[in-house]
């Protein structure tokens, strides 16, 4: 690490803008660096650049018109966030979900939660210099859009879940697509872990680099694989499980060091453990409705708050929704994991290289536009 | 008074086919994802809609390589004057593709008493071509590009490299 | 103990009697929900801070006789989310808690860019989310469409 002369230091800081436009494809993040050669003394992420004003708009829209809203939040995971947001919406106005809905939903968020995953393996790798795994991943990750598009209708930005259900059922089709997926994708494992994880090079840039130690990730509010990567078992899907989570058996992958391999091994892990889940939930699926009949055509929660917090791809998310009594929120806010997350690295970057920072930018998994909002 | 047009003052038609066809048959675009259409660019870059074989799947970070800008994804207030400097640090012939419903309007974001995007792109740069969709399919962004390719050329027929009929083409 | 009944110890110590509302059934996410005054803020979120929570989110509410601040905390164990309520009136400027939660600088950022609430001895309130010029705050309920602009207790009633 650079030992910093004390006299005249400011005279040898270069700032270095890192962004908006850039090619790790994490959004527009522009994070402004101050460089003493190659090393970084001071970052200062600035955001704001994906503002689109989702939770001014949810003032004055019905709770059903904010739905494609929570799927462009973070457009990875956009079945989990519609997902969470139907969950929050009927805590507050207790409307009941039939089975089948419930199984339906985890099966789908648990295959978005493999396609965000498998995405950003394939970008993470690509943003090191690798060009292959982003294809290898691309092609599993078209597996699961073909999936989720027969039964959706959209490959990235969903609207599928309805209060009280979801919009259309799946057929038997569904059901052998998606086994016949997890069994390709377990066959997969041993390439990625050949093409990657044995490899020498993607060794080097992620051992010890971007250490997060736990104490930091508290102060800082990181959660998701970043947190488990650091050794702390936190996943609001065991904590406190809600829909049908706590009837299937799966594990929480968690790291030791809390560096860059910690994570990756953490992600690839976590994509076997949904493996798991949607396999128990397809043995389990029950016959019934997959929607509820008796909901109103436009929802009208009492008035209260609700703080509804769930676990996407990226870590704990949470709809934090206040209710006037009417079919318009009061006030909706979304708590997003990446914001956390991103905060953290103005602390993890200093001291380390420039090319060292885009490998740790790359392995906290952000999307800027759930950042901005 | 209008500008005149400033017509080169020996002109080889032939050469301007030739010179035509390259362009069109191998576009770079730059790599200009703002937000979710980005992704399917990105798929359309991928293995199953594979865009290199149209000659235009070498994304370029930087502007000064590239000659297509592709504006995927909603455009806010902020991000407003990094676009106009994108697109003036662009050398000619320069082409813009606006991808996604937010690009081309504003999208699902333009709503009475939004305050932060601007409604479309082409306030800021002039837009050759719209591909409609929220997000559009990998294919859509792909008709787009033929779209564009059509343009540079001067229609289907001149386009000689093409082995094929776009849907929706005209000669 | 568990964390949950460590804190609520702290807090009973901290604050006065009717100032706390414990809810076991979770209804609303939240274990107990307690009413600060600013000169509380800090001593308390120390509290949290010692007990090994983390800083989930600060949120800004708007309402006609007042603006309120809700910090959501929470910590490792299951169903042990706090929420700590703050007043605040236009004009009001509530204590940073920037140096006992590093994560709360980037929250105050934002709650100052979209209500424009000054945090004392934040060392920088920049914009976050909105441009450097912008000078409008948006979140408020007389910028802009929205639906509603009630009072406080229109929403939650008379108890807290």
């Amino acid at each position: 690490m650079a030992k910093l002369n004390d006299e005249a230091v400011s005279e040898r800081l270069y700032s270095l803008n890192l962004g908006p436009q850039h090619p790790s494809t994490h959004g527009v993040l522009r994070v402004l660096l101050k460089l003493d050669g190659e090393y970084i003394v001071e970052a200062d992420p600035i955001i704001g650049y994906g503002h689109r004003g989702h939770e001014k708009m949810a003032e004055s829209r019905t709770y059903e018109q904010f739905m494609p809203n929570s799927s462009r939040i973070d457009y990875l995971s956009g079945l989990i966030y519609n997902h969470g947001y139907t969950l929050a919406v009927e805590k507050l106005a207790g409307i009941e979900v039939p089975e089948r809905a419930k199984y339906i939903r985890v099966i789908c968020a648990e295959l978005n939660r493999i396609s965000s995953h498998l995405l950003w393996f394939g970008t993470y790798v690509m943003d090191l210099g690798g060009f292959t795994p982003f294809l290898y991943a691309f092609d599993d990750r078209e597996m699961i859009l073909d999936i989720l598009d027969r039964v959706t209708g959209s490959r990235l930005t969903y609207s599928y879940c309805r209060f009280g259900g979801v919009n259309r059922d799946i057929d038997a089709e569904f059901v052998s697509m998606t086994r016949a997926f997890v069994k390709r994708l377990r066959s997969r494992w041993s390439d990625y872990h050949n093409l990657v994880t044995k490899n020498v090079i993607f060794i080097n840039r992620t051992r010890n680099v971007g250490v997060i130690k736990p104490e930091l990730a508290r102060l800082f509010g990181v959660t998701g694989p970043n947190l488990r990567g650091s050794g702390i078992g936190f996943d609001m899907r065991k904590i406190e499980p809600y829909e049908v989570y706590d009837r299937f058996q799966f594990d929480i992958p968690t790291g030791n060091n809390g560096d860059a391999l910690d994570r990756y091994n953490v992600r690839l892990e976590e994509m076997e453990q949904s493996c798991r889940i949607i396999e128990q939930a397809l043995d389990q699926l029950p016959d019934g409705l997959y929607r509820n009949e008796h909901v109103p055509f436009k929802v009208k929660p009492p008035k209260g708050e609700v703080y509804f917090s769930f676990e996407s791809a990226r870590g704990l998310t949470a709809y934090y929704l206040v209710s006037d009594g009417s079919s318009t929120p009061y006030r909706l806010h979304v708590r997003v994991p990446s914001f956390g997350n991103l905060q953290v690295l103005t602390d993890v970057l200093t001291g380390t290289m420039v090319a060292d920072a885009i490998s740790i930018l790359g392995s906290i998994d952000i999307v800027v536009p759930e950042v901005d909002r | 008074m209008a500008p005149e047009r400033v017509e080169p003052v020996i002109k080889f038609a032939l050469l301007d086919e030739i010179l035509n066809l390259a362009r069109a048959n191998s576009l770079w675009p730059m790599t200009f994802g703002l937000a979710c259409c980005a992704i399917e660019m990105m798929a359309a870059g991928a293995s199953r809609f594979d865009l290199d074989r149209f000659g235009a799947g070498v994304f370029r970070p930087s502007p000064r390589q590239s000659d297509l800008m592709i504006v995927a994804g909603t455009i806010s207030k902020k991000m407003a004057p990094i676009i106009q400097t994108l697109w003036d640090q662009m050398p000619n012939p320069k082409w813009c593709i606006a991808m996604g419903n937010c690009a081309i309007s504003g999208g699902p974001f333009e709503v009475e008493g939004q305050y932060a995007i601007v409604p479309g792109a082409h306030l800021i740069v002039p837009v050759d071509i719209y591909v409609p969709g929220c997000p559009p399919r990998p294919e859509g962004l792909i008709q787009g590009i033929l779209a564009l390719e059509d343009k540079i050329t001067g229609g289907e027929k001149k386009n000689y490299l093409r082995r094929f009929r776009r849907a929706g083409g005209k000669s | 103990m568990a964390k949950k009944d460590q804190i609520a110890q702290r807090l009973e110590q901290l604050l006065p009697q009717d100032a706390i509302c414990r809810d076991e059934n979770y209804r609303a996410g939240v274990i107990l929900a307690a009413r600060l005054t600013a000169d509380k803020l800090r001593a308390a979120l120390q509290a949290c801070e010692e007990a090994g929570f983390f800083l989930e989110c600060i949120t800004g509410l708007d309402f006609t006789d007042a603006m309120e601040l809700v910090y959501h905390l929470n910590c490792y164990e299951p169903g042990s989310r706090i929420a700590l309520r703050l007043f605040c009136q236009p004009g009001d400027t509530p204590p940073s808690i920037g140096d006992i939660f590093p994560a709360a600088l980037w929250h105050e950022r934002e709650v100052h860019d979209f209500f424009g609430i000054q945090f004392k001895d934040n060392p920088d309130l920049r914009a976050l989310l909105l441009p450097d010029d912008a000078d409008y705050h948006p979140h408020l309920k007389t910028f802009g469409k929205t639906h509603a602009y009630l009072k406080w207790e229109d929403v939650y009633g008379k108890i807290k």
